[in-house]
């Protein structure tokens, strides 16, 4: 019976998304606020329904009803219990599932703190927000519903894939997704001022904590793949611009680009019409990546059930709310003031560039992803663009933004002064250089490129400290006086020296994990010694081992330093039972910054085993740095001034006359 | 400079950007763009030694020989053709003999055998060769009661062919 | 009944909901530039604290006021735009009630009713255990459960190995036996059972493996009638028909005569060039013996049959493979049809030519099992073959 309910709640959020669709918007048009607080209630109505819905699938899952067909495609009794919470979303059908959870969340939220919005805003926001809402609804009820019941139902369910039966699915698809579905609300709030007709400002303020906290989300959520993917596939690689990670990625570099344009729009009222553009652009990308993932028409490392049908659902979905808001865009577009002027060196000339940048990288990646696909369609030739390509063109053209990132903060609006700026900051950019220099000698040399790579990393982490330095004033004032003045910086401009400061940690990670990175593939027997990152593994032998749902190899590795034993580690290949898959569960040591990988290949004849040990100097920088961006993002989101709006002490008056209409 | 003239240049900055960005696209293609193949069309492909290819195709049963250290030989077929391929380092999870597998690499131009540096078995432990799962559909073993789901999997084809279940059992005893 | 009586619950929740904020005379609305101005206020003072810090100068200052100032005023501007209040029982409002009261009953009654299960009650694992009747699978489910939390139980894998055996999951069947016998030792009946689980899994071919188990059940419990007849069809399969037909006359002089299996017996016996003693000895009439013949034959040539033409078909469609070439041969001559596997013999020999090493193989094969490779090689010439050795 709970699932039942469960099912019927799903059914009815549609009915109720399809009410939330039509009658707010015609509350505005004709001016009826009650109409309007149907948009309100209406999606917190929905949430009720589709958490309730999600509930009765996790409940199917926790206590393994069989009955459930997806519970018996997806599950196994035997599986650990955070498996089962996290095996509701480690298939198609709850993926979706928590995708639309996730939509109708964020709806839910901007209901509740949308006070600051003026009502007809809001009513269209959340309409637009119901729209999509109805799109994926439709979506799940037809061609991917969860509740399809088993008459008898099986004794055991076919359990989950194992690849999936991690720690790291139970928060890697929700962070993902409080991302990338996150900025369906900047592409509601594009689309409902676009019928209105009015975008100013302040349009810009109040959208802007949306997009960051879909930016800071889905920082979390790609970090978070890809350490996931780094210790559970066995490779050793942390990225390999997959096409799934490039549909995550595209809308996080539009995602970056939209968060700093829409900082010009809202002090200068400048680049109006680019925000909106890309407000609709990075959602639509996230549409995309969902099309491209769920319909498989890219090859990929990554496993999903697919099937044509659904593709061509998702692709109608994607063509009427891309074409339509574009539509609407180029109608509505023309009719915008242009903003405030500013010279070419400025902070908003800084910001441009720093758009032109992240966009044109954005339709670098778009263009790698696409192309195989364009071209097989065109010519029937099938092609793979790897990494290489993506490392030419994206990590080229990132170059210069990287090198800019500094000079940002430091120019004034409207007309800034690039030569005081380089006066500021060439002592910071010594101390980079030399910073660089320092890491390349302490890491043993290397490629002599590696040093400019690491002195960039240095300059952008040196980049926001000069940020904060000036800003307080230090060296000028009393010590005492600048901390005091650092103390009172609105937190916004924390959050901005901070993101830009995990910018270059990050670089530094990645720069040093390509560049002095060290492999070693060997055979070894039982009490052999291999070298590998200035420390000494030997091999201990295996023991068999069994897990809830699983059997396993363990291989045990002594790592010696110097002839002491500093750490011992085990590696092992596992054999999930019930899909008789088996798994390489790589052992990893953390030294510092750094990690020992160590992988298990092949048994050899004779008892050896292949073994595959990497060196990886200061990679966790990689996913630090994205861990400190996330932070900043947060500080930024806590700042007072985003939640400014109507209500105000000023404002009583007209707060008096609102509140009983909310 | 007028501030026409800044405009114009603040433009041609952009633009410049943006052919960059073009052209770099375009060389990125032409160098590191891999064409995919089936054993069978290499025939006809006319390749020169050393172009980075992939090469797709089947694992051949039975061709899987380890040689020194870890270096593997295996033949990859398509039922028209076979290449034969050797790979030094760890195979994936999921290779296995009889199953799909992706290499990239390049012929080599003195030996004329294909050299992978990458191999790439299908991430999905339900892929099932068509040829196989079309000859287990025509033995009915789909109908009932042969795999581990049981009745309810008329359409869980994908999922029935994983234990060996292939074969449906009469009684032999004697 | 309950769950009918909870979604209409549901349902008029979610409609009263909805229908709040419609059935109350709406107040009118706060003029929507408010907010606006109330943003363009808040930069004016964060402007004021910038200037006090000292992080802007006073020249940038005085530019930014005068900009806020300009988009304050032209808000200020926009005035007006409040909402009017609109009765609660105008006709468009009449409107939205009847969608808000209509939608969700309809829709959610339409598309549940296509989509949904009501009749099926929730079914947990653990109370289906419990309770599981006679389904077998629970059953199963319920030992696997207990075995997965005693793997040492012999006889518990004992138990499940026949009935993995019976349902066609042959791996887990393997699994099982061998369990068993690691824990609890091996006995005729574990041994046999393994050997024709690898028989089945190996596409009615005895494998090395599955003779050795048969033979090791043999030692062990002599009157294995089962696992003796397998042995037989080793040395039949190895075209050692002579020891096989030896075998399986034992198994006939050790049987009583009306035992279901003389059928299957004698047939083999007369395959291998053996004279069938005739079933004059009273006991079954010869109906009863074709009777009993006909079922276990007619299962087991079915199934073999099944699988020989699957194999046929995919040679066809992929001839360049020896392996398949080779087994078909061996197929059809286990399965008494002498020319199809001469048939096939000359096509793989089509593909694979004798001088090669492929055809090398295909020859011996030919000789190991008394075919004529040369009537192959030579489609002229008839084939000509000694039946009995």
């Amino acid at each position: 019976m709970i699932v039942e309910i469960g099912h019927f709640a799903l059914v009815l959020a549609l009915a109720t998304a399809i009410i939330v669709s039509i009658l707010p918007v015609v509350g505005v048009h004709r001016r009826d606020a009650g109409m309007m607080a149907v948009a309100t209630t209406g999606s917190l109505v929905m949430f009720g329904l589709v958490a309730l819905s999600f509930a009765a699938l996790t409940w199917a899952y926790v206590v393994s009803d069989f009955s459930v067909k997806n519970v018996w495609e997806n599950s196994h009794s035997l599986m650990p219990l955070i498996y089962k919470y996290s095996g509701v979303w480690g298939n198609h059908e709850g993926s979706m599932m928590l995708w639309l959870l996730i939509l109708v969340f964020f709806s839910a939220l901007v209901a509740i703190f949308g006070r600051n919005i003026p009502e007809t805003l809001k009513a269209n926001v959340l309409a637009v927000q119901a729209w999509i809402s109805l799109a994926f609804l439709l979506f799940i009820l037809l061609t991917s519903n969860p509740f399809i019941r088993l008459d008898p139902a099986p004794a055991e369910g076919q359990d989950l894939n194992p690849i999936l039966q991690d720690f790291g699915l139970a928060i890697h698809p929700p962070l993902l997704y409080l991302g990338y579905v996150g900025f369906s609300v900047c592409f509601s709030f594009a689309v409902a001022a676009l019928m209105e007709g009015r975008i100013d400002a302040a349009w810009a303020r109040w959208v802007r904590p949306w997009t960051l906290a879909a930016w800071t989300f889905l920082t979390a959520g790609i970090a978070m793949g890809s350490y996931w993917a780094y210790y559970e596939l066995g490779w050793g690689g942390w990225w390999f611009w997959d096409p799934v990670e490039n549909a995550s990625f595209m809308p996080w570099l539009a995602g970056t680009a939209l968060l700093h344009s829409a900082l010009v729009m809202e002090k200068r009222e400048a680049l109006k019409i680019w925000t909106v553009l890309l407000a609709i652009m990075t959602f639509s990308l996230s549409m995309l990546g969902t099309f491209l993932v769920r319909s498989g028409v890219l090859t990929s490392v990554h496993a999903f059930a697919t099937d044509p049908s659904r593709g061509i659902f998702i692709l109608c979905i994607l063509a009427i709310f891309i074409g339509g808001a574009f539509m609407l865009f180029a109608w509505r577009a023309p009719t915008l003031k242009a903003g405030g002027l500013f010279a070419p060196i400025s902070r908003e000339g800084s910001l441009v560039l720093n758009n032109l940048i992240l966009t044109v990288s954005t339709a670098t990646v778009l263009t790698g992803t696409l192309y195989p696909l364009v071209l097989e369609t065109l010519t029937g030739e099938k092609i793979s663009v790897g990494a290489p390509f993506f490392n030419m063109t994206f990590g080229l053209l990132m170059l210069p933004l990287l090198i800019a990132v500094p000079f940002g903060p430091m120019l004034a609006w409207k007309r800034g002064d690039l030569y005081g700026a380089m006066q500021r900051l060439w002592v910071f950019a010594g101390l980079a250089l030399l910073a660089g220099l320092l890491l390349w000698y302490v890491q043993n040399g290397g490629p002599i490129l590696a040093i400019f790579g690491l002195a960039i990393g240095c300059w952008g982490m040196l980049g926001a400290v000069a940020d904060l330095w000036y800003r307080g004033n230090f060296g000028k004032l009393p010590v005492m006086t600048s901390l005091r003045r650092l103390k009172g910086l609105p937190r916004s401009a924390w959050g901005t020296a901070i993101a830009h400061f995990g910018l270059g940690v990050t670089v530094i990670g990645i720069v040093a994990a390509s560049a002095f990175n060290t492999e070693h593939v060997v055979e070894m027997k039982q009490g052999q010694t291999t070298d590998a990152g200035g420390y000494a593994l030997t091999f201990d032998g295996f023991r068999e081992a069994v897990g809830p749902n699983y059997t396993e190899e363990r291989g045990h590795f002594t790592v010696r330093s110097g002839g002491a034993v500093v750490a011992d580690v085990w590696s092992s290949k596992r054999l999930y039972t019930a899909r008789r898959m088996p798994t390489t569960e790589a052992g990893i040591l953390t030294f510092g910054l750094s990690q020992l990988y160590v992988s298990l290949g092949d048994p050899m004849d004779g008892g050896g085993i292949v073994v595959r040990i990497w060196w990886k100097p200061l990679i966790l920088c990689i996913w630090g740095g994205c861990l400190i961006m996330m932070v900043g993002g947060f500080v930024s989101l806590s700042d007072r001034r985003l939640r400014v709006g109507a209500p105000s002490r000023k404002a009583k008056p007209v707060k008096a006359v609102m509140e009983p209409a909310e | 400079m007028t501030r026409k003239q800044k405009r114009l240049a603040v433009i041609a900055g952009g633009m410049s950007f943006i052919i960059i960005a073009v052209f770099l696209v375009m060389f990125a293609f032409s160098q590191s763009v891999a064409y995919f193949f089936m054993p069978g069309d290499l025939a006809t492909a006319n390749l020169q030694p050393g172009t980075r290819i992939r090469l797709g195709g089947l694992v051949e049963a039975g061709s899987v020989e380890r040689g020194q250290g870890s270096t593997v030989r295996f033949t990859v077929t398509d039922g028209n053709a076979t290449v034969p391929v050797s790979y030094t380092g760890i195979l994936p999870d999921l290779f296995r003999e009889g199953q799909g597998v992706v290499t990239e690499g390049s012929f080599d131009a003195a030996t004329h055998a294909f050299v992978a540096d990458s191999v790439l078995a299908k991430h999905d432990e339900n892929y099932m060769p068509k040829e196989v799962a079309d000859r287990l559909k025509k033995d009915g073993v789909w109908e009932d009661g042969t795999g581990k789901g049981m009745a309810p999997a008329k359409d869980g084809t994908d999922q029935q062919t994983k234990d060996k279940t292939g074969q449906v059992v009469g009684s032999t005893t004697p | 009944m309950i769950l009918w009586i909870l979604l209409a619950l549901m349902t008029a929740i979610v409609a009263a909901a909805l229908l709040y904020p419609l059935s109350r005379r709406s107040e009118a609305l706060a003029p929507d530039n408010a907010g606006e101005i109330e943003v363009y206020r808040d930069q004016m003072k964060e402007l004021d604290r910038d200037r006090a810090g000292g992080l802007i100068s006073a020249e940038e200052a005085e530019y930014a006021r005068a900009e806020i100032g300009r988009r304050l005023l032209a808000a200020a501007g926009k005035q007006g735009a409040g909402a009017d209040g609109i009765s609660k029982t105008s006709a468009l409002r009449k409107l939205a009630i009847g969608m808000v009261t209509v939608v969700p009953p309809a829709i959610g009654l339409c598309l549940y009713i296509t989509l949904g299960s009501p009749g099926l009650p929730d079914q947990p694992l653990e109370a289906r255990l419990e309770n599981p009747g006679n389904d077998m699978n629970l059953l199963v489910a319920k030992a696997e459960r207990h075995l997965a939390q005693n793997p040492n139980d012999g006889s518990g894998w004992d138990i499940l190995a026949p009935i993995y055996f019976r349902t066609a999951r042959l791996g887990d069947a393997e699994l099982a036996y061998r369990n068993a016998i690691r824990l609890i030792g091996p006995n005729g009946a574990r041994l046999s059972g393994l050997g024709e689980t690898l028989v089945v899994a190996n596409d009615g071919i005895v494998t090395e493996d599955a003779r050795s188990a048969f033979e090791e059940a043999v030692r062990l419990e002599p009157g294995n009638v089962r696992a003796r007849f397998y042995v037989g069809v080793a040395q039949e399969q190895g075209g050692k028909a002579a020891e096989a037909k030896a075998t399986f006359e034992e198994i006939a002089k050790a049987s009583p005569p009306d035992a279901p299996w003389m059928g299957l017996i004698n047939e083999h016996i007369a395959k291998n060039g053996g004279t069938v003693a005739a079933p004059s000895l009273g006991g079954p009439s010869a109906d009863d013996v074709a009777a009993a013949q006909d079922m276990s034959q007619g299962d087991r040539q079915e199934m073999i049959r099944g699988m020989v033409d699957s194999l046929a078909s995919k040679l066809e469609a992929d001839p360049n493979n020896i392996e398949g070439w080779l087994r078909l041969v061996r197929s059809y001559m286990v399965l008494g049809d002498r020319d199809k596997a001469q048939a096939a013999l000359k096509t793989g020999l089509e593909h694979f030519p004798a001088e090669g090493n492929e055809g090398r193989q295909l020859i011996a094969l030919a000789q190991e099992i008394g075919l004529s490779a040369a009537g192959a090689a030579n489609p002229g010439a008839t084939p000509k073959m000694g039946v009995t050795q």
